[in-house]
């Protein structure tokens, strides 16, 4: 086999030994890869071909190929149509408002001087974002119970604000705000750590050239700090863009039957077909699976633009 | 760019080709599933007899629920031991139980993963298991369960049963069995707290109908504490779906049924309509804790006999028999009502509307063990798993005590001894028994607890223990009693291909309308809903087709 060659772009021709001989030569160097590669192919890959079920009926005792049957039905599905949008406007609401209280939570955290009551301020937000779904979900419908042992609900009896109690989790047009409450709660906190870090690297100089040039304390956020942020924020959104369309947790602990028109999301549809249906045909669950993961890997193509866009380098 | 087009290309590509390559292989599986599938059930009473290798069973792996009390945080070791040591000296060689118990609530999600996923010798693989009623039926044509008629009538329990009826009645027409239900099923009933019934001046008999139970739940709906608390309106997953509330419902039926031989489709019953509007009047007036829409039965349990009293319930309607015990000692440790003792309970007669209608409480029908086919057209293994398993579950003796109480000296013993319960407090109890004489112990995980009994309950078994081992908890016994003389079998399961692939949808459905009825209204997909009228008309939009093609192929069966 001849070798293959190429010219620089001064002329100079390079000849290539051949593949073969080139993983000889470099052999060692393959040989400790090979762990790796055995370990992703069977952890990573080898589970991805279970995708193959989407395009068969698999229920008990039966595995037949039914081609784009699945796809079929579930483009037919109100119900699906209805979690696919609810997915899309939960979670990118979600992202935005989540994003917008942790950056203003840190630049507040940022303008104190107070180093103690700065770090216990962070410890206390930081603590939700630890506590598991199941149990924040567990507080809040305790909290917001419209029986007499909720205590929004009688408080705001007792002030006599309301005369009868609200249904705050049973409300379509309440459910979605209390959603993002619950969130914001919980989340911000977490998300303040990648502002705080960015904060913390902004040149002291540029406050001090503001402070000469006479600027409030107002100004210098607006025109230090938050333009400082921006790249961070933009990063935050797309890296989570990207994730958007795995909700399912904290929408499965907090749903019910009477919100489903504003609350069902596509992970919360595919368990209810496949966990809650006497006999599942688990080829139908794959393919609303494989449809929501074609969809994620066009967002993260997407993000990727954005990225390479914005920050000249992607996120791939 | 390209290359990423390209790879997503080469992505698709490689998925269609798995999915092509394996149209091969899958199509062979498909073709040869279906014939073991379709035969399964027939194979031991209609098929050719086939010669039968000895099958020597050493492992013996079981998928059970909750009801077995005796779980790992319960000394499970203790019992699986005593188990294998009995059952080995049975069978005249050893075998190991291997028991996989997922969470209660998840059970049949659990099941349906593990029947779906798995195959017969992988570990997880169950070789026979719990069924509810509902499952079973779901379960029973799909050729995955065996055909054990031969075997239940061959059992040598057969000369000991008193209730034959209940597996007699779980026969296909064919003479088929694909369950086996060692005790009757159980229901449930209305409890009253003795307090509250004293301080609205009224007694048990006092409360006859649907008004008198209506206005005595009534007195107590001041919006701090209710009449009535439950896991659910009505839970329409579960049969016999009515039986949490059964003063509302009467003779509404929201799921498909038999009615004077034919199928019917409870959920669109004029019945049904006025349950509803009931259970919305009394949420309206505070008569129902409105907890009781999102409440899973332990919540409402643990709200129902909470130590503040002051924001519970009246009434609670629950299973009958142990459980009237259970709920009395739960509130002693809540020290509610200590006076009163084991009166702290009375139990509801049913009201006149529910013996107008039904004749009762619902006795549910029984769970049910199954054992798993594994379609080789061989019923060795089968039959070894009866033996080991059913046969010896009700042998009267040993095995059937470990079913019933659980391992001896863990939690039941026969020798002289003397313990206490609460020891140190001002509820310290002594206990103390002569040798030779039954008596449990207590609680392992609760040691302040006696313990009550394991899977199989003393007074539901049908064929019962014959070494005179018996619990006699007078309150447990009272409320057997008052169970037995109270209530009336509940409707049969329904069962076909169409409900099965849609019943899950439906049932979603038929919640979402019936806690927008009862909460005081709302949407359904579109519709304003305020009454029962307006849901069943809603379900009937959705759902009427459907519906009917169900009826149908009920009412072909």
């Amino acid at each position: 086999m001849s070798k293959k060659v190429t010219t620089t772009s001064t002329g100079a021709e390079i000849r290539h030994k051949p593949l073969g001989m080139r993983i000889w030569n470099h052999r060692g160097y393959y040989l400790m890869f090979l762990p790796v590669l055995i370990y992703v192919l069977i952890i990573y890959y080898w589970p991805m071909l279970g995708i193959r079920y989407s395009f068969y009926d698999y229920t008990l005792k039966k595995m037949e190929f039914v081609g784009l049957k699945h796809f079929q039905s579930l483009f037919r599905d109100r119900d699906f149509w209805r979690s696919f949008k609810n997915t899309l406007e939960l979670s990118v609401t979600k992202l935005l408002i989540t994003t917008a209280a942790s950056v203003l939570v840190s630049v507040f955290i940022n303008e104190m001087h107070n180093l103690t009551v700065k770090k216990g301020l962070q410890t206390i937000i930081y603590l939700p974002h630890f506590m598991s779904w199941t149990v924040t979900a567990a507080i809040f419908t305790l909290f917001l119970s419209t029986s007499s042992t909720g205590m929004v609900n009688e408080t705001l009896k007792s002030w006599g604000v309301i005369k009868d109690s609200i249904d705050f989790l049973h409300s379509t047009s309440l459910w979605r705000p209390v959603f993002y409450l619950v969130n914001i709660w919980k989340e911000t906190g977490w998300g303040t750590v990648i502002f705080l870090a960015t904060l913390s690297g902004i040149n002291p100089e540029l406050y001090e050239a503001a402070d000469i040039d006479g600027a409030t304390r107002m100004q210098k956020i607006w025109y230090v700090t938050v333009p400082a942020l921006l790249n961070t924020v933009i990063i935050v959104l797309i890296l989570n863009l990207a994730k958007v369309l795995n909700m399912f947790e904290s929408v499965f602990v907090m749903y019910n039957n009477r919100v489903f028109e504003v609350s069902d999301v596509i992970s919360t549809y595919i368990y209810r077909k496949t966990f809650l249906t006497a006999i599942p045909n688990y080829g139908y669950t794959t393919a609303v699976g494989l449809f929501k993961s074609l969809v994620g890997c066009l967002l993260v193509l997407v993000c990727d633009a954005a990225s390479k866009k914005i920050r000249g380098r992607g996120i791939m | 760019m390209k290359k990423k087009v390209l790879s997503v290309l080469l992505a698709t590509a490689m998925v269609a080709s798995m999915a092509a390559c394996n149209n091969g292989g899958d199509t062979n599986a498909s073709s040869a599933a279906p014939a073991s599938s379709a035969q399964g059930g027939e194979q031991s009473s209609a098929a050719a007899p086939v010669e039968e290798a000895p099958y020597v069973l050493e492992d013996l792996y079981i998928t059970v629920d909750g009801t077995v009390t005796a779980n790992v945080d319960n000394r499970q070791d203790a019992f699986v031991e005593q188990w294998e040591a009995a059952v080995s000296e049975k069978l005249g060689h050893p075998i190991k139980l291997h028991i996989n118990q997922p969470d209660h609530s998840k059970y049949a999600d659990n099941v349906s993963q593990l029947l779906t996923t798995g195959s017969v010798g992988d570990g997880s693989y169950p070789d026979a298991m719990i069924m509810s009623a509902t499952m079973f039926r779901q379960y029973e044509n799909t050729g995955i369960l065996w055909n054990m008629a031969d075997a239940y009538a061959n059992a040598e329990f057969q000369s000991r049963i008193t209730l034959p009826s209940i597996n007699e009645n779980m026969k296909t027409k064919n003479g088929e069995l694909y369950g086996f239900a060692p005790t009757y099923g159980n229901g449930c009933v209305t409890y009253i707290k003795q307090s509250w019934l004293d301080k609205a001046g009224k007694k048990i008999e006092d409360i006859k109908t649907y008004d008198d139970y209506y206005n005595l739940l009534k007195t107590f709906a001041d919006g701090k504490t209710y009449g009535v608390i439950a896991a659910g309106f009505g839970k329409l997953d579960e049969a016999p779906y009515i039986n949490y509330m059964p003063e509302f419902w009467q003779d509404a039926y929201p799921a498909f049924y038999q009615k004077d031989g034919k199928w019917v489709d409870g959920f669109q019953e004029e019945a049904t309509a006025k349950a509803m509007d009931r259970l919305a009047q009394a949420y309206a007036d505070k008569i129902i804790d409105p907890d009781t829409e999102g409440a899973s039965t332990k919540i409402a349990r643990e709200k129902f006999f909470s130590n503040d009293q002051t924001t519970s319930e009246a009434a609670f309607t629950y299973w009958a028999g142990t459980w009237l015990r259970t709920l009395t000692n739960n509130m002693e440790k809540q020290e509610v009502d200590n006076e009163l003792g084991d009166d702290r309970l009375v139990q509801l007669p049913p009201i006149k509307e529910i013996k107008d209608s039904w004749g009762g409480y619902l006795n549910r029908e029984a769970p049910v063990w199954v054992i798993t086919d594994d379609g080789d057209g061989n019923n060795a293994r089968e039959q070894a798993i009866f033996d080991a398993l059913l046969e010896t579950m009700l042998d009267g003796d040993t095995v059937q005590t470990l079913w019933t109480y659980g391992a001896k000296g863990v939690h039941w013993d026969t020798k002289a001894e003397t313990f206490k319960t609460n020891a140190g407090t001002d509820k310290e109890k002594e206990y103390t028994y002569e040798e030779g004489k039954f008596h449990l112990l207590p609680t392992p995980n609760d040691p302040n607890s006696i313990w009550k009994k394991n899977h199989l309950d003393a007074v539901l078994v049908i064929a019962p223990l014959t070494n005179g081992y018996v619990d006699n908890d007078e309150l447990v016994t009272k409320g057997n009693k008052f169970f037995t003389e109270n209530c009336v079998d509940a409707p049969a399961a329904a069962a076909c291909d169409t409900l099965t692939e849609v019943n899950a949808d439906m049932t979603v459905d038929k919640t979402t309308l019936l806690n927008t009825v009862v909460a005081g209204g709302g949407k359904f997909e579109g519709t304003d809903i305020k009454t029962g009228a307006d849901a069943i008309a809603a379900y009937q939009k959705k759902w009427g087709d459907t519906a009917a093609q169900i009826l149908e192929e009920l009412n072909a069966q």
